[in-house]
């Protein structure tokens, strides 16, 4: 068996069968269980070495050859495995207390395997395929049954898809520039197209404007795990580049590029979350500003900012996760998750509150949170550059503090002789109990998910290094 | 992992992982392991006749495990550092020493006493206590940090629980919102102490106390007003009665001390600045406006804030004057003076003694917990001194006044268990400030500046003349005065408000435009702008 069919196939195959099924329990339990398993998997597993299992004997080779193209998930590959499936069983279990736990699922699975293809495949340009594929799977799962799609839907789908010729063309330029690398000319035109092809798949500012409004118009949960989804594969994708390229590495523009990038999302995502009166918005404004963090982290001293990129990773699942499903909690029993509508909710959904809250609080970088200890490390490693650039990004941090200020301001507007009750279920609370508990041991020992990521530099040459 | 060492701010000499007697943590892992304990026993065995006893015998432990803190002082502890330490330089480290320990048994003496004394008020929640006994643990584990970062956790774990103790316990939208505008005043200052560790890590070294830089210590000095409400003043919390007298004490006191053993941290060599007189000038202000406000109010709980800003505003004065261990005096007498006066609830006339003990220590006379308090280890002139003496008097007059009242309850009513346990409840912290000004710091035993204290002592003596006569006949101070209203910074807010909502026109221009129908189009403008100013740039 190949490590491609392994983590690859057989999801994409086994969430096509999901998608048949009915009962949500059922589904929910499968899509668990096999996720962690393949999680599991990939944490445990050797590539290329012949295990045996009572009699039984097996090797899980790297690479499968499929329509001409490679698919190479080699040893190095497997920590980010086990981050992303490990990762996708987070949310599939989070999602299994709301009522989008069936689509999301089976769908969500599929994505995941789709998106591991992209990181898989050789030629990477076929990447860019594949990405579009899991965007086009994406729409049924956000798309809200009854109702004519949103704007966001289609904004979604159209800045991703914008993304698809950039990088195949950029491909193609890119093995001119392999047959001929003193081709300046060449060299310059693969490097707009790259960065136009990413500034449509980050959803860079100005090319931001779907995540908002998807963040408005869609189930919480579902947009949730899209905003973690892409924006974390294409982070990968983009340094698969860096660390491909070392024309595009040693470029003396790209330092600068990546600065302003960043700050710009985290400005400008930071400060616009401070602005908003929709709870699903800000979360959405958050995520702007996370990609921002992490294109801010590519720019710092090699190995250091490699380190910095994956420390956010962990922190910032959890943080969206949690957000996420509080949300969904809210979009339930509320009339909408704008900020007139929430006030007081905290007498009767202390639970919701207190994660969304908390999870806004640990993704602006509050001590003692998830948040913190990456937040203060970049902080800082910004600051030994520049002081104004660590200014900005303190900007950007405490426009997203702020908007958790309203937030809290809103919920606990209660009349006067409000109850105290809990209107969540059981599971919910179970769910965001655990949510709570990580949150605040991430923030006071970060050393703890090391293990988690100390091999993954190993997926970059050069960058690791 | 635990790291142990004897020699902190030094290479260390021998590093023993644990295990060794943990003295620092002791107090803390007693008050932890009691407020768990209290929790699960409230669950599990809802008819548990002894949670008081339980309490109370955890609380004195600790108070007991502070004075071990002695055994070797100075001492660190550290847990596991951060990792990985490429991008970390960091782990939570406590220290014992001369600084943290007046701070540590002055809130061990504050549960214990909080405890001890709510036999006599309906507060007979085992919840309660153990809420008493967290804040506490959390409260000695800010006093103790050793390093800003593990200072600013420990600050953090007490804002959270005190916006998780307001909100439950505040009703109504206004004074919910103060709520939440208290918390963030208090996270600005933390991010204040944030921006100061950057300003090191700018210069190559992640900051310590061991060795604030120059430039600093002014930035933390204001980090810690702003959290006190100092700089700028402003009283976030309208009302002070929903909290009364036990939780909301520990919680007032906790929290004020959590903030001020900053200050005892910061070294007179690194407040180099040319803002001390203006910060002088704005202590001042609002010590003589707190100070004037808890004499005239109502009763000693409605003035509890303007007694934290009072105190705190001195404490901020001897800082400011580079005297950081006459912060460290003004601080416990903040939590000792004060939790002496607010768990007087119930009065009688042989005990009234007690409460007016902390006179003594509030005096700066010789040999009292406040001796060093006027003493100025910089160049500041001793002239800056003169506005916070009357200042001083006002809150020894206020403490006259407030504890020459009735009170709640009479203490004669009580059973006569409780009428010998509830004054040594009190006498407990009486007796801690006496032992204070004598023996276990830096601040014991010290003469001071005798005349600034003799001034401030016949200002109060003269007040107490006055308050006694004339003011008792004008009506208290309302909480909604004007004044009140000033000092409680609406018309900032306002200003912030009209900001906010300009900004807010301005954000909502940019987002209607690029998520309105013609948005598309708007975003590939934008694009282009972006990228003519990149090539520019370039160029």
């Amino acid at each position: 068996m190949s490590a491609p069919f392994l983590w690859i196939f057989l999801p994409f195959i086994l969430a096509g069968i999901l998608s048949l099924l009915r009962n949500q329990k059922v589904i929910t339990l499968i899509a668990c269980i096999f996720t962690l398993l393949l999680t599991l998997a990939a944490w445990l597993l050797p590539l290329d070495t012949v295990m045996t299992i009572g009699g039984w004997s097996f090797k899980l080779t790297s690479s499968l050859n499929i329509l001409g193209r490679r698919l190479v998930l080699g040893p190095a590959d497997l920590s980010l495995l086990a981050l992303i499936y490990g990762s996708a069983v987070v949310w599939f279990v989070a999602a299994s207390v709301t009522k989008s736990a069936r689509r999301l699922n089976s769908l969500g699975l599929a994505i995941v395997a789709l998106l591991v293809a992209a990181l898989a495949v050789e030629p990477f340009l076929y990447a860019a395929l594949l990405i579009e594929m899991a965007v086009l799977l994406s729409v049924p799962l956000l798309f809200t049954p009854g109702k004519y799609p949103g704007k966001g839907l289609i904004r979604f789908l159209i800045f991703q898809t914008l993304a698809m010729p950039f990088i195949l063309f950029s491909g193609w330029l890119l093995a001119g520039i392999d047959a001929n690398p003193g081709n300046l000319g060449l060299v310059q035109q693969a490097a707009i197209l790259i960065a136009l092809g990413f500034t449509f798949l980050l959803a860079i500012f100005p090319f931001h404007s779907w995540i908002p409004l998807l963040t408005e118009e869609s189930s919480p949960i579902t947009v949730g795990f899209i905003l973690w989804m892409f924006p974390t594969v294409a982070l990968f994708f983009g340094l698969g580049f860096l660390d491909h390229y070392s024309w595009l590495r040693d470029a003396p523009a790209l330092n600068n590029i990546l600065t302003t990038v960043g700050l710009l999302m985290v400005v400008s995502g930071g400060i616009l979350a401070a602005f908003q009166k929709h709870l699903g918005r800000i979360m959405g404004y958050a995520v702007i500003m996370e990609t921002g963090f992490s294109i801010l982290t590519i720019n710092l001293a090699k190995s250091v900012g490699l380190n910095l990129f994956l420390t956010l990773l962990i922190p910032r699942t959890l943080c969206l996760v949690v957000w996420a499903l509080s949300l969904n909690i809210f979009k339930g029993h509320s009339p909408s998750l704008l900020l007139n509508d929430i006030k007081g909710l905290v007498r009767t959904f202390p639970f919701a509150t207190s994660g969304l809250v908390l999870a806004n609080l640990a993704l602006a970088g509050m001590p003692l949170l998830a948040g913190f200890p990456s937040h203060q490390a970049i902080w800082g490693g910004l600051a030994t550059s520049s002081y104004s650039i660590v200014i900005w990004a303190l900007v950007g941090s405490l426009g997203l503090f702020f908007s958790a200020v309203r937030v809290m301001t809103a919920f606990s507007a209660a009349p006067e002789g409000a109850h105290w009750e809990s209107h969540e279920t059981v599971a919910q609370r179970v769910l965001l109990s655990i949510g709570f508990i990580a949150l605040f041991l991430l923030g006071l020992f970060p050393q703890w998910v090391l293990p988690l990521w100390t091999k993954l530099p190993a997926i970059f040459s050069h960058l690791g290094q | 992992m635990l790291y142990f060492t004897c020699n902190p701010g030094k290479e260390a000499t021998f590093l023993i992982q644990y295990p060794r007697i943990m003295v620092i943590l002791l107090p803390i892992i007693v008050m932890l392991l009691t407020a768990v304990t209290l929790f699960v026993m409230r669950f599990v065995r809802p008819n548990f006749k002894y949670p008081w006893m339980l309490a109370i015998g955890g609380a004195t432990l600790a108070l007991i495990a502070v004075f071990f803190w002695h055994l070797h002082m100075p001492q660190s502890i550290s847990l596991a550092p951060w990792q990985p330490a490429t991008l970390f330089s960091f782990s939570p480290t406590w220290l014992a020493d001369g600084t943290s320990w007046p701070y540590a048994l002055s809130l061990a003496a504050l549960a214990a006493a909080v405890i001890w004394t709510s036999i006599v008020r309906e507060e007979n929640d085992p919840a309660a206590w153990a809420g008493v006994l967290l804040l506490t643990a959390l409260g000695i584990l800010a006093v103790a940090a050793e390093n800003p970062l593990t200072l600013i956790l420990a600050w953090s774990a007490i804002d959270l629980a005190e916006l998780l103790a307001m909100l439950r316990s505040t009703e109504g939208e206004e004074r919910s919102r103060g709520v939440v505008i208290a918390f963030a005043a208090r996270v600005t200052g933390t991010l204040l102490v944030i921006w100061v560790n950057l300003i090191s890590i700018g210069h190559g070294n992640p900051i310590d106390f061991t060795a604030i830089p120059a430039s600093a210590g002014i930035y933390l000095l204001i980090a810690a007003g702003l959290r006190l409400g100092i700089f700028p003043l402003h009283l976030p919390y309208r009302k002070e009665n929903v909290l009364r007298r036990g939780f909301g004490t520990s919680l007032r006191l906790i929290s004020a001390a959590a903030s001020l053993s900053l200050l005892a941290r910061i070294p007179a060599s690194a407040l180099q600045s040319s803002l001390l007189p203006v910060l002088l000038i704005l202590a001042a202000l609002a010590a003589l406006y707190a100070a004037w406000m808890w004499l005239r109010a109502s009763d000693e709980i409605i003035g509890r804030p303007f007694w934290v800003l009072g105190m705190a505003s001195l404490a901020v004065a001897a800082s400011l004057h580079g005297n950081p261990t006459g912060s460290i005096g003004w601080g416990v007498m903040l939590v000792l003076g004060g939790g002496l006066l607010f768990l007087f609830s119930a009065r009688q006339r042989n005990i009234i003694w007690l409460p007016l003990l902390s006179l003594w220590g509030l005096s700066a006379l010789p040999f009292s917990a406040t001796a060093t308090a006027w003493e100025a280890g910089n160049h500041v002139s001793w002239l800056y001194i003169v506005p916070f003496l009357p200042a001083q008097a006002l809150l020894m007059t206020g403490v006259i006044r407030h504890a020459l009242h009735p009170g709640e309850t009479s203490l004669e009513s009580q059973e006569r268990w409780t009428k010998f346990l509830y004054p040594n409840g009190l006498f407990l912290l009486a007796g801690i400030m006496l032992l204070l000004g004598i023996w276990g710091w830096n601040g014991a035993q010290r003469i001071g500046l005798v005349w600034a204290a003799i001034v401030a002592d016949f200002l109060a003596a003269g007040f107490t003349a006055l308050a006694l006569t004339v003011m008792i006949r004008l009506a208290p101070l309302s909480t909604t005065s004007q004044w009140t209203r000033i000092f409680r910074l609406d018309w900032v807010y306002n200003t912030l408000a009209a900001v906010y909502e300009f900004f807010y026109r301005i954000a909502e221009i940019i987002t209607s435009s690029l998520e309105g129908e013609g948005g598309l189009l708007w975003s590939l403008l934008l694009l282009a702008l972006l990228l003519s100013i990149f090539s520019t740039q370039a160029h």
